[in-house]
C-alpha cells in the first residue's frame, strides 16, 4: 500500500514508522535490562530504607515511643516500592518482637508479636534467630527483611521489619513503555510535518516531470519543454532529459505532419478541381456534337430545336454542377424527366463512335420520376462514359432506367472485363486520385451516400451474356413521400 | 544522669546551641555527700540561670513581644491564623504577640516557668497541678460554655466495637498527652471505674496531640484514643478525615475548658491587657472572625472554682502531685 501513495505521504510516514519502530525496539530491550535490574534495586531501596529506620528508630524504641515512630514509618515508606498500592511495609519491633508501630497498622498492628509467628502467611524468625540481618525470600518472590538495632552497648533494643509482595517486583510495563509512547508521539509531530515537507520538495521535480508528460499532445512541446525541471539528482536528470528528447522528437514530428496536412490539403484540392473538370468535360462532347450537328443541319426547325434544346440542358447541366461547388449557393433543380435518358445517350454518342461501341438503352418507367435531375444526369452520364470505356473496340453497352414507387434505378451494363463489386469498393475507398475513372464512380458513390441511396457491381454469376460488368445506381424516388415539394437539392 | 528540667536553644543560620539545664531533687542532694565537682555544677548551673533571667529581664524592657504558649488544646498549627490572631491581639494589647507552639503540655509548662514565655494556653489537668504558681488570665468559651468533655473515640470499621471503657482489654490505647485532662486523666479515672489497668491493655501510648490521637485511630495504630471533645468536633466540623474516620464512643461530664494562664505575681501590664483583649474579642467583627476558626464563642473571666472536678478527678486517681 505505502507504494501507492505519493512521496509527500510517503517520506513522513516512512521516518515515523522508522522512528517509532527505532524507539519501541530500544524501549523494549530497555525494559528487558530494566526488568532484570529492578529486582535488585528493589533491594538496595529496602536496603537504604532498613539502613534509615535503625538509624532513626533507635531512639524511638529507646523512649517507647509508637506515635513518633509510626510517623517515621509512614513517611519512611514512601521510599518502598508500591506502598500506595499495599505492597510493602515497614516495621519497628521491639526487642521482644512485637509491633511497636507499622506503616500499616491494620496489617502490622501495634503490640502483635511479629517474630516467631506467621505475619502475612511467612513464619517469622525468632527474636533470638533475628540477631544478624535476615532476608527471607518466598516462592512467589516476594521478600521480608529483618535487621536488629542495636544499642550502644551492642544490645539488641529492638527490629526493623520490611516486607515487600511478589507484585511488587513485577516490572511496571505500563511505566516503562510510556516513555517510549512519548518519543514516539513527539517523532510523529515533529517527524509528520517535516517529512511531508521534505517529501513535497523531493516530489516537485518528478511531480513537475509527471505534469509536462502529461501535456504532451495536448500543449506546445517547446512550452513544455520550459516546464521540465533542472534538478541535480542523476535519476532526475536522466528522466527529464528523457522527456527533453521525447518533446523535442514530438515537436519534429508534429512539423512533418502539419507540412503532410499540407501537402494533402493541395492534393485534396487538386482532386477536386480534376473531378471538376472531368464533370464539366464529360457533357462538352456530346454539346460539341451538337453543335457541329447544328451548323451541318440547323436549317430544319426539327433538328435546329432539338439541339438548341441539348446544347440548353447540357449547359444548364454544367452550371448546375459548377453552382453547387460554391457552399453558400442555393441551387435549384428540376425533376428528371424520360427525355434526360436520351440527352445522356445522345452525349455519349460521340465517344461511343470513337470506340465502335454499340449503346442500346431502354425506360422501365411505373412511375413518375421524382429525383434530382442533374445529379441522375451526371451519374448516368459518368457511368455510360465509364461503360463505354470499359467495353472497349467494338463493344456493347446497354442502359436500362426503371422506376417504381419507392425509387429510381440507373443499370448499366458492358462487355469487356468483369468489374466486381469488392473491386468497386476497393476503388472508392481508395481515394486514387490518379486514376481519371476513379473520380466518376467517386462522384457517383458520394451522390447515393448523400441522398441516400446506393451504388453497386452485380456479382458476375448474375450478370445475362454478353456483358461482363454491370452497375447499379438508384436513388429514392421521393414522389412516395412527398409529391407536391419539388426535388431540391 | 540528672533528669532534664528545662533547655534554652539558641538558633542562628547554622548552629544550634542548647543550654540544658540539669536539677537534682533535694533529697538527693541532701542524701549524699556534696562532693566538689557538683558543688560546681550546681554553681554553674546557678550562674547560667541568673544570666538567662537576666537577658530575659533586658528583653521586657526593650518593649519585648507578649509570648504565648500554646498546646494541643487547639488545632495550632495554622500559621497564617496565628499570624493573624497575633497582629490582632498585638493591636489591641500596644504591645506586639508571638505565639510560641510546642508538643507537650510539659515543654510549654517549662518554658512559662523559666520566664521564656509570658502566658500560656493549657489544658485544666495541669493548671491544677500548678495552681499555687499560675493566675488564670482568661477561659475560653465553647458554644458559649466554659465547659468542654471528653472523648474515646473508636474507628468506624472497627469489626470488634469498642462500646465502652470495658472494651479496651487487651487494646491498643492512644493517649493525648501525660498532662492532658481529657487525653489521659478523665481515661485513668474512667479505666479505674471499670476495673482496668494500664497492663490490661496489650499497649498504651502518648500521641502528643489530640489531632495525633484522632489519627493513631483512624490509621489503626490504636483501636481507641482519648481526646479533647472540643478538638474533634472542630475537627470534625473542618472535614478532616480522621474525624471522619473514627466516631465517639463515650463523652465525659462537663470539665472547666482549658485555661490562659501566666505565673503568679508576674506584674507584666500586657498579661492584664491580654485577659481584657481576649475577653473583648467577640465585640470585634475580626475577633469574631478568629473566635469562628478557633470554633470558640469567647473568652469568660478567670473563675478558678471551676476548675474544682478536675481536681477532684486527679485526685481520686491519684495524680495530684502538688
Amino acid at each position: 500500500m505505502l507504494p501507492r501513495l505519493p512521496y509527500r505521504i510517503q517520506i513522513p510516514l516512512g521516518l515515523v514508522l522508522a522512528v517509532t519502530l527505532s524507539v519501541l525496539l530500544v524501549s523494549v530491550v530497555a525494559a528487558q535490562i530494566s526488568a532484570r535490574s529492578a529486582r535488585q534495586e528493589i533491594v538496595s531501596t529496602v536496603q537504604r530504607v532498613i539502613d534509615l529506620l535503625v538509624a532513626q528508630g533507635k531512639p524511638l524504641l529507646a523512649q517507647d515511643d509508637t506515635w513518633h515512630a509510626f510517623t517515621l514509618l509512614r513517611n519512611t515508606a514512601a521510599l518502598l516500592p508500591q506502598t500506595s498500592k499495599g505492597q510493602s511495609r515497614a516495621a519497628l519491633l521491639d526487642a521482644q518482637g512485637r509491633f511497636l508501630a507499622g506503616s500499616d497498622p491494620i496489617r502490622l498492628p501495634t503490640g502483635e508479636q511479629a517474630l516467631g509467628v506467621l505475619i502475612n502467611g511467612r513464619l517469622l524468625p525468632t527474636a533470638s534467630d533475628a540477631n544478624r540481618p535476615r532476608t527471607l525470600t518466598t516462592r512467589d518472590g516476594g521478600m521480608t527483611l529483618i535487621e536488629p538495632i542495636r544499642s550502644d552497648d551492642d544490645q539488641i533494643i529492638g527490629f526493623v521489619f520490611a516486607e515487600v509482595d511478589a507484585a511488587a517486583f513485577a516490572p511496571d510495563w505500563a511505566a516503562r513503555s510510556t516513555p517510549a509512547l512519548v518519543g514516539a508521539a513527539l517523532a510523529i509531530i515533529v517527524l509528520v510535518p517535516l517529512g511531508w515537507l521534505l517529501g513535497r520538495r523531493m516530489a516537485r521535480p518528478i511531480a513537475q516531470t509527471a505534469d509536462c508528460i502529461a501535456q504532451i499532445g495536448r500543449a506546445d512541446p517547446a512550452r513544455l519543454q520550459l516546464l521540465l525541471p533542472q534538478v541535480q539528482d542523476p535519476e532526475l536528470n536522466g528522466i527529464a532529459g528523457a522527456v527533453r528528447q521525447l518533446l523535442m522528437e514530438t515537436a519534429a514530428r508534429q512539423a512533418n505532419a502539419q507540412r503532410a496536412l499540407s501537402a494533402e490539403r493541395l492534393a485534396a484540392v487538386g482532386r477536386i478541381t480534376a473531378a471538376v473538370a472531368h464533370e464539366i468535360n464529360n457533357p462538352l462532347a456530346g454539346l460539341i456534337t451538337a453543335t457541329r450537328t447544328l451548323r451541318l443541319h440547323g436549317d430544319g426547325p426539327d433538328t435546329r430545336n432539338r439541339c438548341l434544346d441539348l446544347i440548353e440542358r447540357g449547359l444548364q447541366q454544367i452550371r448546375t454542377m459548377t453552382t453547387a461547388l460554391l457552399p453558400q449557393a442555393k441551387v435549384e433543380d428540376r425533376c428528371m424527366t424520360p427525355e434526360d435518358l436520351v440527352d445522356v445517350i445522345t452525349l455519349a454518342r460521340a465517344t461511343a463512335a470513337q470506340h465502335f461501341v454499340t449503346i442500346t438503352s431502354e425506360l422501365d418507367q411505373q412511375s413518375e420520376l421524382f429525383v434530382p435531375s442533374t445529379v441522375f444526369r451526371q451519374v448516368m452520364l459518368n457511368l455510360l462514359l465509364n461503360a463505354i470505356k470499359a467495353a472497349g473496340q467494338s463493344g456493347q453497352v446497354h442502359a436500362r432506367l426503371s422506376t417504381d414507387a419507392h425509387k429510381v434505378s440507373f443499370v448499366l451494363f458492358n462487355t469487356g472485363r468483369h468489374f466486381s463489386d469488392d473491386r468497386l469498393q476497393r476503388r472508392l475507398t481508395t481515394d486514387d486520385g490518379n486514376d481519371p475513372n476513379g473520380f466518376g464512380l467517386w462522384i457517383c458513390h458520394e451522390f447515393a451516400v448523400r441522398f441516400g441511396g446506393g451504388f453497386t457491381a452485380v456479382e458476375a454469376n448474375d450478370i445475362p451474356s454478353p456483358f461482363a460488368t454491370c452497375l447499379s445506381f438508384w436513388l429514392p424516388n421521393l414522389t412516395h413521400y412527398d409529391q407536391q415539394k419539388p426535388v431540391a437539392d | 544522669m540528672l533528669p532534664k528540667r528545662n533547655a534554652l536553644r539558641v538558633f542562628t543560620k547554622r548552629k544550634c546551641y542548647e543550654i540544658v539545664i540539669y536539677y537534682a531533687p533535694i533529697p538527693l542532694i541532701e542524701n549524699k555527700p556534696m562532693q566538689r565537682r557538683k558543688l560546681l555544677e550546681l554553681g554553674a548551673t546557678w550562674g547560667l540561670m541568673q544570666a538567662a533571667t537576666q537577658a530575659q529581664a533586658l528583653k521586657k524592657d526593650d518593649t519585648a513581644p507578649l509570648r504565648i504558649g500554646l498546646t494541643a488544646v487547639i488545632l495550632a498549627d495554622q500559621a497564617a491564623f496565628l499570624t493573624r490572631w497575633s497582629d490582632f491581639l498585638g493591636a489591641r494589647m500596644g504591645v506586639p504577640a508571638v505565639f510560641v507552639a510546642r508538643e507537650s503540655y510539659q515543654n510549654i509548662l517549662d518554658l512559662l516557668f523559666s520566664d521564656q514565655l509570658d502566658a500560656a494556653w493549657i489544658c485544666g489537668y495541669p493548671y491544677v497541678l500548678h495552681q499555687s504558681k499560675l493566675q488564670l488570665l482568661a477561659t475560653p468559651l465553647f458554644n458559649d460554655k466554659p465547659f468542654y468533655q471528653a472523648y474515646l473515640i473508636g474507628r468506624h470499621d472497627n469489626r470488634a466495637a469498642i462500646k465502652g471503657w470495658s472494651d479496651l482489654k487487651n487494646r491498643v490505647l492512644a493517649y493525648s498527652d501525660p498532662l492532658s485532662n481529657s487525653g489521659w486523666l478523665v481515661a485513668q479515672a474512667q479505666m479505674r471505674a471499670v476495673g482496668l489497668v494500664d497492663q490490661d491493655l496489650r499497649r498504651s501510648f502518648f500521641a502528643h496531640g489530640h489531632r495525633n490521637v484522632a489519627e493513631a485511630v483512624a490509621s489503626g495504630l490504636a483501636q481507641a484514643g482519648c481526646i479533647d471533645g472540643y478538638v474533634w468536633d472542630t475537627m470534625q466540623l473542618q472535614k478532616m478525615a480522621a474525624a471522619a474516620q473514627t466516631q465517639v464512643v463515650w463523652r465525659s461530664d462537663w470539665y472547666a475548658f482549658p485555661p490562659m494562664v501566666a505565673k503568679r505575681f508576674d506584674g507584666n501590664p500586657a498579661l492584664l491587657a491580654l485577659g481584657e483583649a481576649l475577653q473583648n474579642m467577640p465585640a470585634d467583627p475580626q475577633g469574631m472572625s478568629l473566635l469562628k476558626a478557633l470554633n470558640l464563642t469567647g473568652f469568660a473571666a478567670p473563675d478558678a472554682a471551676i476548675f474544682e472536678p478536675i481536681k477532684a478527678l486527679a485526685a481520686s486517681v491519684g495524680a495530684l502531685r502538688v
